[in-house]
C-alpha cells in the first residue's frame, strides 16, 4: 500500500494519542483505586422493597468510626430519604435502587452520578469533607413529573449530626384525676454513646430527664403528669430530644365513661 | 442537454426525490419541536404543559435521528451505488417497496408519538427515542420502528444485488469507492440492528401487547445500546462519504488517498458495534471489566475519524492548490468559500473537530461521571449528528437537488446564508449546553429549576447560558426556514438544461494502491462478528443471569390502558408482521451471506 510520508506520521501520532488516553484512564481507575459503579451488589425485587432488609426503611446507618451507609430508594418522582444527612469528614457508601422505572441519582456539580435501574442496586462510596449542601437530581427521564424529582444531601458539622430516632406515644383521652403517661422511645443509631436530655412539655408543665444512650441502643422512658393539674380540655404535648420532636394531644374530661357509652350506641 | 443524474437514471432519481422529501418533512417537524423545547426549557416561552414536553422531545429525537437522517442517507446511497457502478437498480418495484415499508413504519411510529398530545385516544409513546423499559409505549410505536428498520434492510439487499450483478459483469475490477462505502456501512448496520430487533421483537413489543408479564430493564437497555452506538456511525458514514467523494471535487481537486478511505470504512465496520457499553458506564449490574473493554474499543474508534480529518484536509489543500492557492496556510483563501456546498461541508467538518474533544471526555470511563446525562451530552451530539451530519446533508442537498430534480437551485446566496447561520446558531447553542452540563444541569428535563438548590456558575450565570441557548435555537430555526425556502423554490423552478454533470471526485492515489484484501468484505464481516461476540457474550449472559431473561416483576409506566379487543387485533397484526419479518430476515441473511461469499 502506498502511504504518503505525512500520512504515516499522522497515523503514528493518532495511535500514540489513543494509547495515551487508554493508559491515562487505566492509571486513573486502577492505580488510583477509583471504583466505579459495577456489579458489586446482588439484585433485588423492585416490587418487594417493603420486605427488603436494606430498603424497607431508606436511611443512613453508621458502620465504622467515620463510615456510613445510605440506603436510598428512587421512585416517581422523589428520593427517600430526603434530605439525606451525613456528617463532615466521613466516607459514605450509597446504595441506590428504584421501585419503578429507571432514574438517576446525581449530586449536582460533582461526579457522584449513577443510573438507578429497577432490580439493580448501584453502589458508590463518596468522601465528604466540609459541611455543605448538595442538590440531587434525577437526570434520566422517568415520566411526566421527571422535572419535579429532586432531593438534597446535607453534610453537617459533627455537632449537628446524629442518628437519633424519637417516638413518643400518649393517650388520646383521660378522665380528670387520672395520670397521663407519655412513653418515649429514643434510639441512638450511631456507634458511640450520646448524652442528652429528653424534655416533655405539656400545658405549662415541663419535665426533663438527662440520659446516656449507648451506641446502637434504644431507651424507653415514661413521663407521667397528673391530669388534674392540667384541668379539663385539650392539651398539646411535645417531646424533644436535641433537634427531634414528637407531639400529640390529650383530652382531659369528666365523666369519660358516659361519653364513651354514648359513642358506643 | 446536460448529463445530470436525472438524465442518466430518471426512475431512480424519482425514488431519491421521494426519500429526500420524506427526510425534509421529518426535519421540518423535528425543527418545530426543537424550538418549542428550547424556549420551554430555558423558560423564555412556555405554552405547552411541562408533562407534554416529553412528547415533544420524543418527537424531536425520533423524527430527526431516525427519519431525517436515515431517509436522506438511503437517498444518497442509492445515488452512490447507481452512479459508481454505472447501472440502474435491478428491480425498481423492489426499490419502491423498501421505501414504502420505511414510510409506513415511520408513519405508524410518528402517529403513536403525536397521539400523546391528545386525550382523544389512549395511544401514546412519550418514551423518548431510547424507549427504556419499564417506560412503555403503545405497540404501534415499536411495530412502526420494526417496519422502518426492515425497510432499511431491504434497501441494503437492493444495493448488494446491484453489486453482485455488476461483479458478474466486471469480475476483475475493484469495487468503486462509493459502492464500497455503501456496502461496508450496510454490513455494519445489519450487525448493529440485530440488537434493537431483539429488544423489540423478543421483549418490548410482546410486553406492550400484554403477551409477556415483564422484561429485564437492564437487558433491553443493553440491547438498545448495542444498536444505539453504531447507529451514530450509520449517520456519520454517509457524511464521511460526502467528505471523501464530493468535497474534494467541489474544492477543485481530487481525493488524496483511495486506500486510506477504504481502511477507514473497514475500521468502522469492525469497531462500531463492540463499543455500545460506553453509554452504560454508570449502569449498576454491569461489571467494570466489561465497561473497560468497551472504552478501549471506543478509543480505537477514534482512529478512523482522525484519519478522515487528515485525508479531508489534504484533499482540500490539493483542490486549493489546483485553484492557484499558495503558501503554508494561504491556500485556505483559494477554497470556494462562496459555494454553499463547500462552505457547509467545511463548517460541518470544523464543528466535528470540536465535537471530537467533548467526545473524548465522554469516552473517558471516569471523567464521564461528571457529564453523563447532563446538558453537556446534548451539546455534544448537536455538534455530531446535529451539525457534522445534518449540516453536511443540508449542504450536499444544494448539489443533489439539481441532480435529482433537473432544476436549478433556487438561490445560492440564500443557501450560503443558511449554512453560515446554522454554524453560528449551533456555536451559541452547543457551547452553552456544554457549559450548563458542567454545572450539573440535567438533559431531558422540562423545567431544570429546582426548589431546594440552584446551579452555580463560576463564570457567567445560568440566565446567560439560557439566553445563549435560546438565541442559538432561534438562529437554527431561521436557518431551517431558509433551507426549506430553497427546497420549495427549487421544486417550483422549471427544468434546466444547464446542470453540472453527475460525477464524483477522482483520486490522487487510486484503488490500484489499495491491497486487494481491503475488498474482502467476508473477512471484515467475520472479524466484526467475532469482536461483537467477544464484547457482548459475557455482559449479556451476566445480565440475564442476574436479572433473568424476562426480569423481575415491574411497575410499568404508563399502566397498560389497552382493552382486550384491540390487543387481540394488534397481536394478530404483529404476528403476521413478525412472520413476514422473520422471513425477510432469513432472506436478507441468506442474500448477504451469499453476496459476501464470493
Ligand atoms: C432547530 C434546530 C434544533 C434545536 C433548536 C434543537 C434543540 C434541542 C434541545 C434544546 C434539546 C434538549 C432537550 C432536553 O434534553 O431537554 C434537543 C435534544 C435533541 N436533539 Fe435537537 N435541536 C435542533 C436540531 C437537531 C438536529 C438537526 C438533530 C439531529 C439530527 C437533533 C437531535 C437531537 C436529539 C437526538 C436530542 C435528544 C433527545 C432525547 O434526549 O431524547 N436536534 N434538541
Ligand atoms: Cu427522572
Ligand atoms: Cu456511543
Amino acid at each position: 500500500m502506498n502511504i504518503h510520508a505525512y500520512e504515516k506520521l499522522w497515523l503514528v501520532a493518532a495511535m500514540l494519542l489513543i494509547v495515551g488516553f487508554i493508559a491515562t484512564i487505566t492509571y486513573g481507575s486502577v492505580a488510583l483505586g477509583i471504583t466505579m459503579v459495577g456489579d458489586q451488589q446482588d439484585t433485588v425485587e423492585p416490587t418487594e422493597l417493603a420486605d427488603d432488609d436494606r430498603f424497607d426503611d431508606p436511611r443512613v446507618e453508621q458502620v465504622g468510626e467515620n463510615e456510613y451507609e445510605a440506603y436510598v430508594v428512587a421512585q416517581t418522582f422523589s428520593f427517600q430519604p430526603n434530605p439525606i444527612e451525613v456528617p463532615e469528614d466521613s466516607d459514605v457508601t450509597f446504595y441506590v435502587t428504584s421501585r419503578d422505572v429507571i432514574h438517576s441519582f446525581s449530586l449536582v456539580g460533582t461526579n457522584v452520578n449513577t443510573m438507578v435501574i429497577p432490580g439493580e442496586v448501584a453502589e458508590m462510596t463518596v468522601e465528604f469533607d466540609d459541611p455543605a449542601e448538595y442538590g440531587v437530581v434525577c437526570n434520566e427521564y422517568c415520566g411526566p413529573g421527571h422535572h419535579d424529582m429532586e432531593g438534597e444531601v446535607h453534610v453537617v458539622s459533627e455537632d449537628e449530626f446524629d442518628l437519633t430516632e424519637l417516638e413518643a406515644d400518649g393517650p388520646d383521652e383521660v378522665e380528670t384525676g387520672d395520670e397521663i403517661s407519655v412513653d418515649v422511645t429514643t434510639e441512638n443509631r450511631q456507634l458511640e454513646a450520646i448524652e442528652t436530655t429528653i424534655t416533655l412539655e405539656i400545658g405549662d408543665e415541663t419535665l426533663t430527664e438527662d440520659v446516656t444512650i449507648e451506641g446502637g441502643e434504644t431507651l424507653e422512658t415514661t413521663f407521667t403528669v397528673d391530669s388534674a393539674t392540667l384541668g379539663e380540655g385539650d392539651h398539646d404535648w411535645t417531646v424533644t430530644v436535641d433537634d427531634h420532636t414528637d407531639s400529640g394531644t390529650v383530652t382531659v374530661a369528666d365523666d369519660l365513661e358516659d361519653d364513651g357509652g354514648d359513642d358506643d350506641e | 442537454m446536460s448529463n445530470a443524474y436525472i438524465d442518466q437514471f430518471p426512475a431512480e432519481a424519482k425514488v431519491i426525490r421521494a426519500a429526500f422529501y420524506s427526510s425534509f418533512f421529518a426535519l421540518a417537524l423535528g425543527g418545530v419541536f426543537g424550538i418549542i423545547q428550547t424556549l420551554h426549557r430555558t423558560g423564555y416561552y412556555r405554552f405547552i404543559d411541562s408533562a407534554d414536553y416529553y412528547t415533544v422531545l420524543t418527537a424531536h429525537g425520533v423524527f430527526l435521528v431516525i427519519s431525517f437522517t436515515i431517509f436522506f442517507l438511503v437517498g444518497i446511497f442509492t445515488w452512490a451505488i447507481t452512479t459508481s457502478l454505472d447501472r440502474g437498480v435491478e428491480d425498481l418495484r423492489f426499490t419502491w417497496g423498501w421505501y414504502g415499508l420505511m414510510a409506513v413504519g415511520i408513519t405508524l411510529t410518528g402517529v403513536a408519538i403525536l397521539a400523546g398530545f391528545t386525550d382523544a385516544t389512549d395511544i401514546s409513546a412519550s418514551v423518548l427515542f431510547t424507549f427504556y423499559a419499564p417506560l412503555q409505549a403503545h405497540p404501534l410505536f415499536y411495530l412502526g420502528l420494526v417496519l422502518f428498520v426492515v425497510g432499511t434492510w431491504f434497501a441494503g439487499v437492493d444495493w448488494f444485488r446491484s453489486w453482485w450483478a455488476w461483479k458478474a459483469e466486471n469480475p476483475d475490477e475493484r469495487i468503486p469507492l462509493p459502492a464500497f462505502m455503501v456496502l461496508t456501512t450496510m454490513l455494519m448496520w445489519y450487525i448493529a440492528t440485530l440488537g434493537v430487533a431483539a429488544a423489540i421483537l423478543l421483549f418490548l413489543l410482546p410486553w406492550s401487547l400484554g403477551l409477556i408479564e415483564s422484561v429485564n430493564p437492564l437487558l433491553t437497555r443493553t440491547l438498545f445500546w448495542f444498536f444505539g452506538h453504531p447507529v451514530v456511525y450509520f449517520w456519520l458514514m454517509p457524511a464521511y462519504m460526502m467528505w471523501y467523494v464530493l468535497l474534494p471535487k467541489i474544492s477543485g481537486g481530487k481525493l488524496f488517498s483511495d486506500p486510506l478511505a477504504r481502511v477507514v470504512f473497514v475500521l468502522f465496520l469492525i469497531l462500531s458495534v463492540p463499543t455500545g457499553i460506553h453509554h452504560q458506564y454508570l449502569d449498576p449490574g454491569i461489571a467494570e471489566g466489561f465497561k473497560f473493554i468497551a472504552m478501549t474499543n471506543t478509543m480505537f474508534l477514534l482512529l478512523p475519524s482522525l484519519l478522515t480529518a487528515f485525508t479531508v484536509v489534504a484533499s482540500m489543500e490539493h483542490g486549493a492548490r489546483q485553484r492557484g492557492g499558495e503558501g503554508y496556510l494561504g491556500w485556505l483563501k483559494a477554497l470556494p468559500w462562496r459555494d454553499p456546498v463547500f462552505a457547509g461541508m467545511a463548517l460541518a467538518g470544523l464543528m466535528f473537530a470540536a465535537a471530537g474533544f467533548s467526545g473524548m471526555i465522554n469516552a473517558g470511563m471516569n471523567i464521564n461521571y461528571l457529564v453523563h446525562n447532563t446538558f453537556w451530552v446534548v451539546g455534544h451530539f448537536h455538534l455530531t449528528v446535529g451539525t457534522a451530519v445534518a449540516l453536511t446533508f443540508m449542504a450536499v442537498t444544494y448539489w443533489f437537488l439539481p441532480q435529482v430534480t433537473g432544476k436549478q437551485l433556487w438561490s445560492r446566496s440564500v443557501a450560503l446564508g443558511q449554512v453560515v447561520l446554522w454554524f453560528v446558531g449551533m456555536t451559541f447553542m452547543s457551547n452553552a449546553m456544554h457549559r450548563g452540563g458542567l454545572l450539573g444541569i440535567p438533559r431531558r428535563t422540562a423545567e431544570p429549576q429546582y426548589d431546594g438548590f440552584e446551579f452555580e456558575a463560576a463564570v457567567g450565570s445560568v440566565a446567560e447560558l439560557d439566553a445563549q441557548i435560546a438565541l442559538g435555537g432561534v438562529l437554527l430555526t431561521l436557518s431551517l426556514v431558509l433551507f426549506f425556502a430553497n427546497v420549495v423554490g427549487t421544486a417550483l423552478n422549471g427544468r434546466s438544461d444547464d446542470l453540472p454533470d453527475n460525477s464524483y471526485a477522482g483520486t490522487l492515489s487510486g484503488p490500484e494502491d489499495a491491497p486487494q484484501i481491503l475488498d474482502n468484505l467476508k473477512l471484515w464481516t467475520a472479524i466484526a462478528v467475532v469482536l461483537v461476540i467477544f464484547a457482548y457474550t459475557f455482559p449479556l449472559l451476566s445480565i440475564i443471569d442476574r436479572g433473568g431473561l424476562f426480569g423481575p416483576e415491574l411497575v410499568e409506566l404508563p399502566l397498560s390502558t389497552l382493552d382486550l379487543e384491540s390487543i387481540s387485533a394488534l397481536a394478530l397484526a404483529v404476528e403476521q408482521s413478525t412472520i413476514a419479518t422473520l422471513e425477510t430476515t432469513a432472506d436478507t441473511a441468506t442474500a448477504v451471506i451469499a453476496g459476501v461469499i464470493p
